[in-house]
């Protein structure tokens, strides 16, 4: 598993925020995407209700997911590829590793693929000798600067083209440029060497389709279809959920996925691959792999509460339009996956109870669901985390929380439920509010602890001088002398 | 096999999270049909019975899509018209890499049909056809035939290929994989030229699937053992959203329409 670091959510969050050239990344960003998304959806022949049509395809290849894989393993062993299914990261990972021993590895060449991003594939690679290079464009920047990505489809989006200028005429030792051509033409330079010596492509899967038996990937660049085509050896990753029966429901599936992803009816390149090169044919992989990793994703898949996030195809649509993930930006989230899909399956992945501010960050607005081109209730599975850290859920291993809101909630319900005790006590504190600094309309700018931290970045409203029930009642006698 | 039993667990604790499901009514037909649902009764009838107005349309269609793909679309009247674009092409572009002009192609009889290997030769530009890779070959023998296909196919600056068909509504090209017909043509080349007849082009993904799922002239090879969709050239934008052809694959794509 790569690194996590959930427990970081708050401290990190304030350093997107406070990050000027993140921010305009990012607003950029949301303003091109999340519009253009709602639009492509509008625009679908069959209108935007092909994604509850989706999300229903997702939903009864989850519910078959047994027989799916089965009949997906099978297609491929037929046509000569290998098929690993790994619990862990660790075993997905080492099963990897020993291709590339086995086979002498020392230059591989990688498509984007958040699934190797979460298992931390790279790093082992590396450590046992071979040259791991990230060839999606973004990927490759943010590889250079040793970085992590901070979107799942513009990877590189907190860089501007004068960092990526800088990190060029340092790392490629190519003529300082900001112009974006210019540095693409370096990176294809590049990378072009690299593909060709390449003993091994490894990718991972946008999703699959069992009925035929292949995977397919989807790129604007070519990358991934470079990468599946000249190396020797192809390995293919895929999250266990990445799959639907047919053909037809594929069609569904991929249309959105590129409206979801990068408002694109298409992407530039989708390749449906069914296993290695046959005999005869000069190029294509002659040994293909793929490895179907699970690593806490059946966790998922056994909780009825949380079995829709298995819908999700990583399009990244919910980043595009989420207002928290447009002000804090990807490395808040800690993890591989950043945004709304981020606050609900990194905790689950990777453990709720330090995960917890995740779910605590989003703001419940609703954008993401209207956004997904699945359809998936990610708002109802935040609600659901942060339910089971108050109340806390043996299954997710998480205690309930301290007293201190239960309590709260039992001196306040103690409170409202003796009307004369609530009474005096808001007439005391009227009077008592007189001490508190007031901002805009009287409003407090600073409540005393432990109720300070509400004030940090928000006023509060002042009692009112005579308590609403007082004002009532006069109300009722000058009416009723009236 | 320690790896067998794994997947036995594996497959085990999915159906174990998946929980008691009414395994008996799982929908097998519906997973995996065995006949052409009504759906894709009328997409294959829609492809068959296309006329003649309604592949005009098409056309349209495809020229629209493709334009903002920068897909550059040339509806030529025959093989000579063919010939003499991809001979403009030939001449207007050098090559990106530096070095001598080279061109590859599929061994595919529409592309041998426009003879372009005399004209070619009289410039001399070498002319690259591939070729499947003999069988009977020893498996050193093999690697290094393919190796010179690898190095030919690299070193040229256009490739030229047919293709299985060519959707309209999002203009994209169909390719499924064959001996004799390398994937890297069409990847490797910085300018692509793709080579169709009109009776090729289909709406959309849809009426293709729909064919490889269940016409018996496709249905054989079916997917393949890669399908590529491939809509106009490689771009990328990942440097401050500003859009770049040419990222990894083919800056420049033409797709060479053909009379039936
Ligand atoms: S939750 Fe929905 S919008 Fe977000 S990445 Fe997943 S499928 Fe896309």
């Amino acid at each position: 598993m790569s690194a996590v670091r959930t427990e970081r959510y708050v401290e990190e969050s304030r350093r997107g925020i406070a990050d000027p050239v993140l921010r305009r990344a990012l607003s950029g960003l949301q303003e091109r995407f999340g519009r253009g998304t709602a639009e492509a959806y509008r625009r679908l022949p069959e209108g935007p209700g092909l994604r509850q049509t989706a999300h229903a395809i997702r939903e009864k290849a989850i519910a078959n997911l047994d027989l799916l894989l089965e009949r997906l393993a099978a297609r491929i062993r037929a046509n000569g590829g290998e098929v690993f299914f790994a619990a862990t990261g660790e075993e997905a990972v080492s099963y990897c590793a020993g291709i590339a021993r086995r086979r002498g590895v020392k230059l591989a060449v990688k498509g984007k693929s958040m699934v190797t991003e979460e298992i931390g594939l790279n790093s082992v690679l590396a450590a046992q000798g071979v040259e791991v290079v990230e060839t999606d464009l973004g990927e490759y920047i943010i590889q250079l600067a040793g970085e992590s990505p901070s979107h799942i489809i513009a990877p590189a989006i907190h860089k501007t083209r004068n960092e990526v200028a800088d990190l060029f005429a340092r790392k490629l030792g190519i003529p300082y440029t900001t112009d974006p051509p210019r540095l693409t033409q370096a990176a294809r330079r590049a990378l072009r060497e690299k593909f060709l010596a390449a003993d091994m492509g490894i990718s991972g899967v946008n999703l699959a389709c069992a009925e035929t038996g292949h995977i397919s990937t989807v790129s604007n660049e070519g990358n991934i279809r470079m990468a599946t085509t000249l190396p020797p050896v192809h390995v293919a990753f895929m999250g266990l959920e990445r799959i639907v029966a047919r053909l037809d429901e594929y069609e569904i599936i991929l249309r959105l996925l590129c409206r979801g992803a990068s408002v694109q009816d298409i992407g530039t390149y989708v390749s449906l691959i069914g296993g290695p090169r046959r005999p005869g044919e000069s190029d294509g992989p002659e040994e293909f792999h793929l490895v179907v990793v699970d690593n806490g994703r059946s966790r998922l898949l056994a909780d009825p509460r949380f079995r829709e996030m298995l819908c999700c195809i990583r399009c990244a649509a919910c980043l595009n339009v989420c207002p928290v993930y447009g002000r804090i930006g990807g490395h808040a989230y800690g993890f591989a996956y950043s945004g709304p899909v981020g606050a609900v399956v990194t905790p689950l992945l990777t453990g709720v109870q330090r995960g917890r501010d995740l779910c605590r960050g989003e703001t419940l607005c609703g954008a993401c669901k209207d956004a997904c081109s699945m359809d998936i209730d990610l708002p109802r599975m935040l609600l659901e985390l942060r339910a089971i850290l108050a109340a806390g859920d043996a299954t997710w291993g998480v205690k309930p929380e301290g007293g201190l809101e239960r309590n709260v909630w039992r001196i306040w319900a103690g409170l409202v439920s003796h009307p004369g005790l609530y009474e005096r006590l808001l007439r005391a504190g009227a009077v008592l509010q007189g001490l508190l600094p007031r901002g805009v309309a009287g409003w407090i700018r600073r409540l005393p602890p432990p109720l300070s931290g509400w004030t940090q970045s928000r006023d509060f409203p002042p009692l009112a001088k005579a308590p609403f029930r007082s004002r009532w009642a006069r109300r009722r006698r000058e009416v009723g002398r009236g | 096999m320690a790896d067998e039993r794994k997947e036995r667990f594996f497959l085990d604790s999915l159906r174990r999270a998946l929980g008691p499901p009414p395994q008996a009514s799982r929908p097998m037909e519906d997973l995996f049909p065995r006949k052409p649902s009504a759906e894709d009764q009328r997409l294959l009838g829609a492809v068959s019975g296309r006329s003649e107005r309604e592949r005009e349309e098409l056309l349209r269609r495809l020229r629209a899509a493709a334009a903002p793909l920068h897909l550059q679309i040339e509806a030529v009247v025959d093989l000579a018209a063919a010939r003499a674009t991809v001979l403009r092409l030939v001449a207007e572009k050098s090559p990106e890499w530096g070095g001598e002009k080279q061109l590859v192609a599929w061994s595919h009889k529409l592309i041998e049909s426009l003879d372009l290997a005399e004209p070619l030769a009289r410039q001399g530009i070498p002319l690259w056809m591939t070729a499947p890779i003999d069988p009977g070959l020893a498996p050193e023998a093999a690697a290094e035939e393919r190796a010179r296909q690898r190095a030919r196919i690299a070193a040229s600056f256009i490739g030229i290929t047919t293709a299985d068909f060519c959707l309209a509504e999002t203009a994209t090209v169909v390719l499924r994989s064959r001996p004799g017909e390398p994937r890297s043509v069409a990847l490797l080349p910085s300018i692509h030229i793709a080579l169709v007849r009109r009776g090729q082009i289909l709406a959309d993904l849809k009426e293709l699937f729909a064919l490889l799922r269940w016409d018996e002239r496709y249905r054989g090879a079916g997917v393949s053992n890669c399908l590529s969709l491939i809509s106009g050239p490689s771009k990328t934008a990942d440097i401050e959203a500003t859009m770049v052809h040419g990222a990894h694959g083919p800056r420049e794509m033409f797709l060479l329409i053909l009379p039936d």
